[in-house]
């Protein structure tokens, strides 16, 4: 990556020198992704507090971002999605301005789920990639399927029914998820599309639902991440954000990486991953200067995270339109800071520091700025928490290997994850301590977890179970007669109250109407009962409703323009 | 006001008529002359006043039309490419060329009927006990506690609908579903009432939830129009039907209600208008089916509104024309709604007086 990098430079800087810098700090506007937007507006007010910059965000989505970059009403565009993008739904033209691309924000694909087994939720999910792709595409619909129970060899699955929630919006994180299944898994991904009768099937923003199955979408990512965290979503997973998983403290399926761990999207994790990320740089290519993020599905280190990815910067390389060399300036001062400086909050904002490789290659883009003069020109002067300014690779050397317990095999890591970490999966004592260990000789539960251990709810931790219970059968939901001939009655009583007391006071009326209206007991004492309660309308004399020829004659004579 | 001097006229020639019997001649002498002409000294502030009217009259209109016409400008294309079939197609895929309203539209139909069968009960209940039942001194609070409902922002009432009454309501879709779902429309699909393991997340996102939010955002409006219509009921009617020895409510029934009736349709009309546009509610709270979906109870849902606000912000150009195009149906579709409701308002006695 370094060696890409530094093949760079050289034309770059022949670019630079080319058109003078320019002289004052213009305010610059940019457009697009709303993913990264937390991280830019936190870089927005750092840099203005700090440096007096002016820079203005717009986070109205990805393809609103690319659009407006291409029609000059943006000085930059950030989008997950590049232009042009070959498997994409939407045809999206390369604008004809000239234009770069740099990384500006590492994230993983996190799958928070809502998983309880025998009252005791689950925060130690594991899945392989092909299960998450065939969950999300609706074909393994239930929690007790055979390949979910290969991967959680220490979990006795419920056969309750998988929901899978979806972003209802146009959404980038919908985009890294399809771009990840598009081209891991293509054949389920394709089949999936055709059956949601999507003619093109690419890339897309926006997921596709088959009417009908158990798919439940929500707006936003707070959407979706509220929509699993309801007790009564027992059964949901979604793919979000990371942080989101954590605000909500609700735990993330840990994802099968090439090395044969399940791994977690942390922040080093994500990093690591991204390592393998490489920028297109054949011009001739249809993606040049594109990412292929192929490299990172597959990185075959055990602490990467397969669903890995970032989100870009479209940046302009030529003066054209409203775009000035002031402007550039400022746009290649603030590259220049969120690519090493502002990086190290980016943990902290819920995203992944960009590693070295995606830094160095971010530096050279923006050198091609007209009227740059970024501080940092090579990662030597970089403050970025992923390599040292020597350029060695802090990140590599310390980022933490998986546990030996989170290996494709008959053990599982009881920890918790995401925003569960504090929430071992079992909580009894005694047996449950030894369970964290080697599995043992005993464990005789093989990919079939679910049917060996006849009867057993919770964890069968080789053989010791964690919780024991047994199933029973649950009273059928057919009424009871008792519980009929309650709600019969309970019916009876509710129209009774309703149609009663009208009838009564019908009656009543009527008795009082008959009566002859001199000053008897009973009508004297209820005007005077009225004169007492009503205060000034005292006057109502026995209450007589209309007689039926007065209301008819009432509503006959009244003038016909009242319709 | 037109007709009045019609009837004068009217009047006037049939008494003229009876009296012709007998002086012909000097009939001929009256009809001859002519009115003389009234005429109103107009200053200055009366020019003013009538131009700035007028132009303001002018100015609503004329924006109107030119939303229509922006709309049909922006989504020309988009009808161009889908043909007939943007009226008859239920799928939305603008990039395929596939695309068309019929289950958005079916949809945003059924989400603001299932609001109005909430929300008309309701404002009738709460505009009768306002106008004719509550003691002078709560009225008052009452009027500004509706007004008030009918202020609150409609992402507040969409933030309740989603993290409170989305799931507390599921235990209703369940039971009405286990009970009534023999009705098609209360029917769902997929649902088991004696699977122990159903998941209750088939009732969530429904166009009942959505209904239920957007009922609570028509009724204030419905209910406040009802308000001032009751209260107009004529005093002299309302007291001959007391003297007649009426009851309280037999008043109401012969008087206010029928006196009413064109406000009370007019306002359940201009909250029908409202509930077919509502949108973030709508958008925050439903799953969107591209199906003509039937069942309210079911999961599923979606509204023309609803759909551009979630397409909207990840759309290509083509994709932002059919947006539009569907936009542009909303547009007509509450248009008429809404020159229905004031027609029947302006009809009826309460209205042309109110005018």
């Amino acid at each position: 990556m370094i060696v890409l990098a530094t093949a760079l430079v050289p034309s770059v800087a022949i670019a630079s020198t080319a058109t003078a810098a320019g002289a004052t700090h213009d305010p610059i506007a940019g457009t697009g992704s709303s993913w990264s937007a937390n991280a830019l507006d936190q870089w927005i007010r750092n840099v203005f507090d700090n440096y007096g910059w002016k820079v203005t965000y717009d986070n109205s989505g990805s393809s609103a971002g690319r659009a407006a970059f291409s029609q000059g009403t943006a000085d930059f565009g950030v989008s997950e999605i590049p232009y042009a993008l070959s498997g994409s739904d939407s045809p999206d033209l390369r604008p004809t301005r000239q234009f770069a691309y740099v990384p500006i924000v590492a994230g993983g694909t996190a799958f928070m789920y809502n998983l309880v087994i025998g009252g005791q939720r689950v925060t130690n999910l594991r899945l392989s990639g092909q299960t998450l792709a065939n969950i999300f595409t609706g074909v393994i619909t239930k929690w007790n399927d055979s390949a979910i129970a290969a991967d959680n060899p220490k979990l006795t699955l419920p056969g309750i029914t998988i929901v899978p929630v979806v972003r209802s919006d146009g959404s980038g994180t919908t985009a890294q998820l399809t771009s990840w299944m598009r081209s891991q898994f293509p054949a389920i991904w394709t089949a999936y599309c055709a059956k949601a009768g999507k003619a093109i099937c690419g890339i897309t923003s926006n997921y596709p639902i088959v009417p009908g199955s158990a798919f439940l979408g929500q707006q936003g990512s707070n959407g979706v991440a509220g929509q699993v965290a309801l007790d009564k979503s027992v059964g949901a997973i979604t793919y979000v954000e990371d942080s989101y998983a954590l605000n909500a403290r609700f735990p993330v399926a840990k994802v099968l990486n090439s090395a044969g761990y399940y791994t977690e999207p942390t922040a080093s994790n994500v990093a690591v991953s991204l390592l393998a990320a490489v920028i297109n740089n054949d011009a001739n290519s249809p993606d040049y200067l594109t990412s292929q993020l192929g490299g990172v599905y597959s990185n075959a280190d055990p602490r990467a995270y397969p669903l890995s990815s970032y989100s870009y910067m479209i940046i302009p390389t030529a003066v054209e339109g409203r775009f000035t060399t002031n402007k550039g300036l400022t746009l290649a001062d603030f590259a220049s800071y969120f690519l090493c400086e502002g990086q190290q909050q980016a943990e902290v904002l819920g995203y992944s520091p960009l590693p070295i490789n995606l830094a160095a290659a971010g530096l050279a883009q923006i050198q091609k700025i007209p009227g740059g003069d970024p501080l940092n020109k090579d990662i030597s002067r970089c403050n970025n928490p992923t390599f040292s300014t020597d350029g060695t690779n802090k990140l590599a050397a310390t980022a933490p290997q998986p546990q030996e317990c989170d290996k494709k095999g008959a053990d599982q890591c009881l920890t918790g994850t995401g925003g569960a970490a504090d929430v071992a999966t079992a909580s009894n004592s005694g047996s449950g301590t030894t369970v964290g260990g080697v599995g043992g000789s005993k464990s005789t539960n093989g990919p079939n977890g679910a049917g060996s251990s006849s009867g057993v709810v919770g964890l069968a931790g080789g053989g010791n179970p964690v919780i024991a219970g047994s199933p029973i059968d649950l009273p059928s939901r057919g009424l009871p007669l008792p519980t009929l001939l309650l709600m019969i009655l309970a019916v009876l009583v509710a129209l009774l109250a309703i149609v009663l007391p009208p009838l009564v006071a019908r009656q009543r009326s009527a008795a009082l109407a008959n009566a002859p209206r001199g000053p008897t007991g009973r009508v004297v004492k209820r005007i005077r009962t009225r004169a007492r309660l009503g205060g000034v309308r005292t006057v109502l004399t026995p209450k007589v409703h209309l007689p039926a020829f007065i209301r008819k004659g009432g509503r006959a004579s009244r003038p016909t323009e009242d319709s | 006001m037109p007709t009045e001097p019609k009837t004068h006229t009217r009047v006037l020639e049939a008494e003229l008529g009876t009296a012709s019997d007998e002086l012909a001649t000097e009939v001929v002498a009256v009809v001859a002359d002519f009115p003389r002409t009234l005429s109103a000294a107009t200053d200055r502030p009366d020019i003013a006043f009538k131009w700035v009217a007028r132009g303001s009259g002018t100015i609503v209109v004329s924006v109107m039309s030119l939303v229509g016409i922006f709309l049909l400008v922006q989504g020309f294309r988009a009808f161009h490419v889908a043909g007939p079939s943007f009226i008859t197609e239920q799928s939305w895929d603008p990039n395929s060329g596939k695309f068309g309203i019929a289950a958005v539209l079916t949809g945003t139909v059924l989400v603001a009927l299932t609001a109005i069968a909430f929300a008309f009960p309701l404002a009738i209940g709460t505009a009768l006990y306002i106008s004719e039942y509550s003691p002078l001194k709560i009225k008052n609070v009452l009027v500004t506690i509706v007004d008030l409902m009918a202020a609150v922002p409609s992402v507040v009432y969409g933030l309740w609908g989603v993290f409170f009454l989305s799931s507390n309501i599921l235990p209703v879709s369940q039971w009405i579903a286990t009970y009534l779902g023999w009705i098609p429309i209360f029917a769902v699909s997929g649902f088991d009432p004696n699977d122990p393991l159903a998941t209750p997340t088939v009732f969530a996102a429904s166009t009942f939830i959505a209904g239920i939010v957007v009922a609570l955002m028509v009724a204030p409006i419905a209910s406040s129009i009802m308000r001032e219509v009751f209260t107009q009921a004529p005093i002299g009617e309302r007291e001959g039907a007391l003297a007649l020895g009426a009851t309280r409510w037999g008043m109401i029934r012969s008087v206010v209600l029928p006196f009413g009736r064109g406000g009370i349709i007019g306002g359940t009309m201009l909250g029908l208008g409202r509930a077919l546009g509502e949108t973030i509610a709508v958008y925050l709270i439903i799953s969107p089916v591209f199906v003509i979906q039937p069942h309210i109870l079911e999961k599923g849902a979606n509204t023309i509104s609803a759909l551009i606000a979630l397409r909207y912000n990840e759309a290509s150009s083509f994709e932002i024309s059919a947006l539009m195009a569907a936009g542009l149906t909303l547009f007509l579709a509450t248009l008429v709604v809404n020159f229905v409701a004031s027609t029947i308002i302006a009809r009826s006695r309460s209205g042309s007086q109110s005018d």
